[in-house]
Formats: C-alpha cells, sequence, structure tokens
C-alpha cells in the first residue's frame, strides 16, 4: 500500500510528559501498556480506539506521546490517572501538546541540561568537599538516608534499612537540618 | 482569593516532606495546601495550613474537637457518615469541610444536609485521588457521587474544595491537569477555579451573607 498524501493523513498530535520522579528508567513498551490502560479504564474501548494513543520515545527522563488530533486534552486527562507502571509509581507530566515532534524534541533540549550533573552534586553545600561523589550518610528524622538524585532545592532519597527502602521526596533544608520535623519554623 | 488543595498528607503519614509537597505545589500553580497533623507555616511563598481529619466519630465529639480548634487557624475537615451525622455535623460550627462523598452512602448527602452545608458555609469536599488512583467500580462511584454533588451544587451552591489527598508529590497534580480531571463529572473552568478557592471561602467567609441595613 502506497504512503498517503500528507492532506489525506490522519491529523496527529504530540505530547511532551516529564517522567516523575526524577531518574526513573522505564521502558517505551511497558510505558504504552500502561498508559494505553489507563486511557481504556478511563474512556472504554471505543474512545481508545478513537484516540490512537501511543507512546514514540522515552528520552531523557521525557516521554513523547502521541494520539489523533482533537483527542489531545481527553489523552491529558487519562496520563493524569497514570499511576503505575510495571510495579513502579510513576507521574506522567503533561508540559506540552504540539503538531511536530521536532517542536517537542527542540523543547526537551531547551529543558535539559547540557551538562550532566551528578545526583546530588549541586545541592547539599555541606558536602561540596566531596563534589562527584554521590552524597550519602545524611539523616532524615533518625533514619539514614543515600541521596539518590536532585534537582535544585529538590532531593529524592532513599532510607537506608534492612526491610524499609522507600524512597522519600525531601528539599534541602529537610536535610540539613537532620529532622523535618522539629526545625524551628516547626516543620 | 488563594488556589488550595484542601488535603495533603506528608511524611509521616507519606513519603514526602511538608516543604517538598510546598515545593511542588508552587510549580503545579497553587499558593496554599492543607497539610495533616502539620503546624501553619509559610514555605517558598506557600501557604501551609494544619489541617486536622476526623473521621470516626461521633458528631458530639466532632463538636468538641471543633471548638478546641477555633483560632488556630486549622482546617477542620470530617469524614461524611450517614445522614443524620452529615445533617448534625454540616451545621457545626468549627467544621470547614466535609470530605469522602465518594464513598458515602447514596442518601447519605441529600438536599437537606446541602441546604444546611450552604447556610452554614460548609464546604464539600471532591477527592481526587479515587479518580487517579482508582479503577473500575471505585471510580465509577465515585464520579457518580460527585455528579449527584453537583446537581446540588448548582441548586445550594455550597463551597466546594478539591484535594489530592496524596501521601507524595507523584500523587499531586496541577491545575490544569485537576480542571481535566473534573471535567470528567461537569464541572467547567470556573466551578474548579471557585472550588479550588474553597478553603479560603470557608476560613475566612469576608462579608457576612446578611447585610444588616440602618
Amino acid at each position: 500500500m502506497s504512503i498517503r498524501p500528507p492532506t489525506l493523513r490522519e491529523k496527529r498530535r504530540y505530547l511532551l510528559a516529564r517522567i516523575d520522579p526524577a531518574g526513573t528508567i522505564l521502558e517505551a513498551k511497558d510505558l504504552y501498556y500502561a498508559t494505553y490502560e489507563a486511557v481504556v479504564s478511563l474512556f472504554g474501548d471505543v474512545a481508545a480506539a478513537a484516540m490512537q494513543p501511543s507512546v514514540l520515545a522515552v528520552e531523557k527522563g521525557y516521554v513523547l506521546l502521541r494520539c489523533r488530533r482533537g483527542a489531545e486534552r481527553e489523552f491529558a486527562i487519562a496520563l493524569s490517572t497514570l499511576s503505575l507502571c510495571r510495579d513502579c509509581t510513576v507521574a506522567l507530566r503533561v508540559l506540552a501538546v504540539s503538531g511536530t515532534l521536532e517542536s517537542l524534541r527542540e523543547r526537551i533540549a531547551t529543558i535539559v541540561p547540557k551538562a550532566p550533573v551528578l545526583p546530588g552534586q549541586d545541592i547539599l553545600p555541606a558536602e561540596q568537599e566531596t563534589a562527584g561523589t554521590i552524597p550519602c550518610g545524611y539523616l532524615f528524622g533518625s533514619s539514614p538516608v543515600d541521596v539518590v538524585t536532585g534537582n535544585g532545592h529538590k532531593v529524592d532519597v532513599i532510607e537506608k534499612g534492612f526491610k524499609n527502602t522507600r524512597r522519600l521526596f525531601l528539599t534541602t533544608e529537610d536535610l540539613e537540618t537532620l529532622h523535618a520535623t522539629t526545625i524551628s519554623d516547626g516543620l | 482569593m488563594k488556589i488550595t488543595d484542601a488535603c495533603v498528607y506528608p511524611f509521616p503519614v507519606g513519603d514526602s516532606s511538608v516543604r517538598r509537597c510546598a515545593l511542588e505545589a508552587r510549580s503545579f500553580g497553587y499558593d496554599s495546601i492543607v497539610a495533616a497533623d502539620t503546624p501553619a507555616a509559610e514555605v517558598c511563598g506557600i501557604t501551609v495550613f494544619p489541617g486536622i481529619f476526623l473521621a470516626g466519630i461521633p458528631a458530639k465529639d466532632v463538636q468538641s474537637r471543633a471548638k478546641k480548634s477555633r483560632g488556630t487557624g486549622a482546617v477542620v475537615a470530617v469524614q461524611i457518615g450517614d445522614n443524620g451525622f452529615n445533617r448534625a455535623v454540616a451545621g457545626t460550627n468549627g467544621v470547614h469541610i466535609l470530605r469522602g462523598i465518594h464513598a458515602a452512602d447514596k442518601r447519605a448527602f441529600d438536599h437537606v444536609a446541602a441546604k444546611i452545608a450552604a447556610d452554614n458555609n460548609t464546604a464539600l469536599d471532591i477527592d481526587l485521588s479515587v479518580l487517579i488512583f482508582g479503577r473500575g467500580h471505585l471510580r465509577q462511584k465515585a464520579i457518580h457521587r460527585y455528579l449527584d454533588l453537583m446537581i446540588l451544587y448548582r441548586r445550594f451552591e455550597f463551597p466546594l474544595t478539591i484535594s489530592s489527598s496524596a501521601r507524595s508529590v507523584l500523587g499531586m497534580r496541577a491545575v490544569r491537569e485537576v480542571t481535566g480531571l473534573c471535567s470528567l463529572f461537569g464541572m467547567d473552568e470556573s466551578d474548579v477555579q471557585a472550588a479550588l478557592a474553597g478553603v479560603s471561602r470557608v476560613t475566612d467567609p469576608g462579608e457576612s451573607i446578611v447585610k444588616v441595613i440602618k
């Protein structure tokens, strides 16, 4: 079958979404299944067929998605109900909708910093002498934590422990004060 | 008018600190959040209201708890129960929000309770977590309850609030996403804006409904 001329092709819309939490590595196929499940469970099979959702690529912590033109609003709503991808808790934050993939890729290039920053390198002043290594040995409350990623004031840590090793979402102030619940302003 | 997420559960119930919740809320377009068991604070330009969430206690105890929290600046939210309980609590001075209508009985919140809530400036909360994390029957029931609630809202115009009930920053949603989710049960953009400002409406009512003309 020959390729249709541009005027006869289906019009598509492309969405750019950020994958939260930062540093989560997902495969496009897994994300496609999660996305499709979110669309089908919210709008049903008929709407999903009309919407034609798909995941095009996962690049640098961002995902490029595609749907039929006119259905991008419903697709974005369905994406906001996505919370699990292969037993991994994630959230997709839709940043932009465009008619071309190229413009979204340009957008990623403007968002993502050119020089790669090591996790936790730029965020914790007390540990800057050991720049280049991932700082560890921090305390949150009474439990020791390891820094996973950091972006500005935001720091993601993982509790060190034998059983309980959940990911915590903190800020630099929470770690510096060593006890986030009893600092001077009461937080 | 403050755009407020009416319920988040920071650490230790959730996995995110209050500061992180506030930072994320700012990036999502909020001005304030109501955080459970947290003192009042101003973090990164975000007002953190202390939240007192009461569930599974009789109406008399709700009254005494509401009386104790008066003047502290805390937002008192009560889990919806049966019809009699809801009518009693909706008329209780000091109770700001009724929560959990998505899980309540079909007849738990009727037109009489709606009228009482409207007269006492008590808000009804729309919990989005059940739409985000729920699937199947649970979500269908929630959407149905919210559709019913919107019918009463249009008739009686009681305040509404919108909450993410997030136990993590991953559960929080931006104002634009909230608008999209609320459109599933017939809320338009102006309704959503009014509902997001609902917390400031119930905590700081401003001018009295009844004007004294001399």
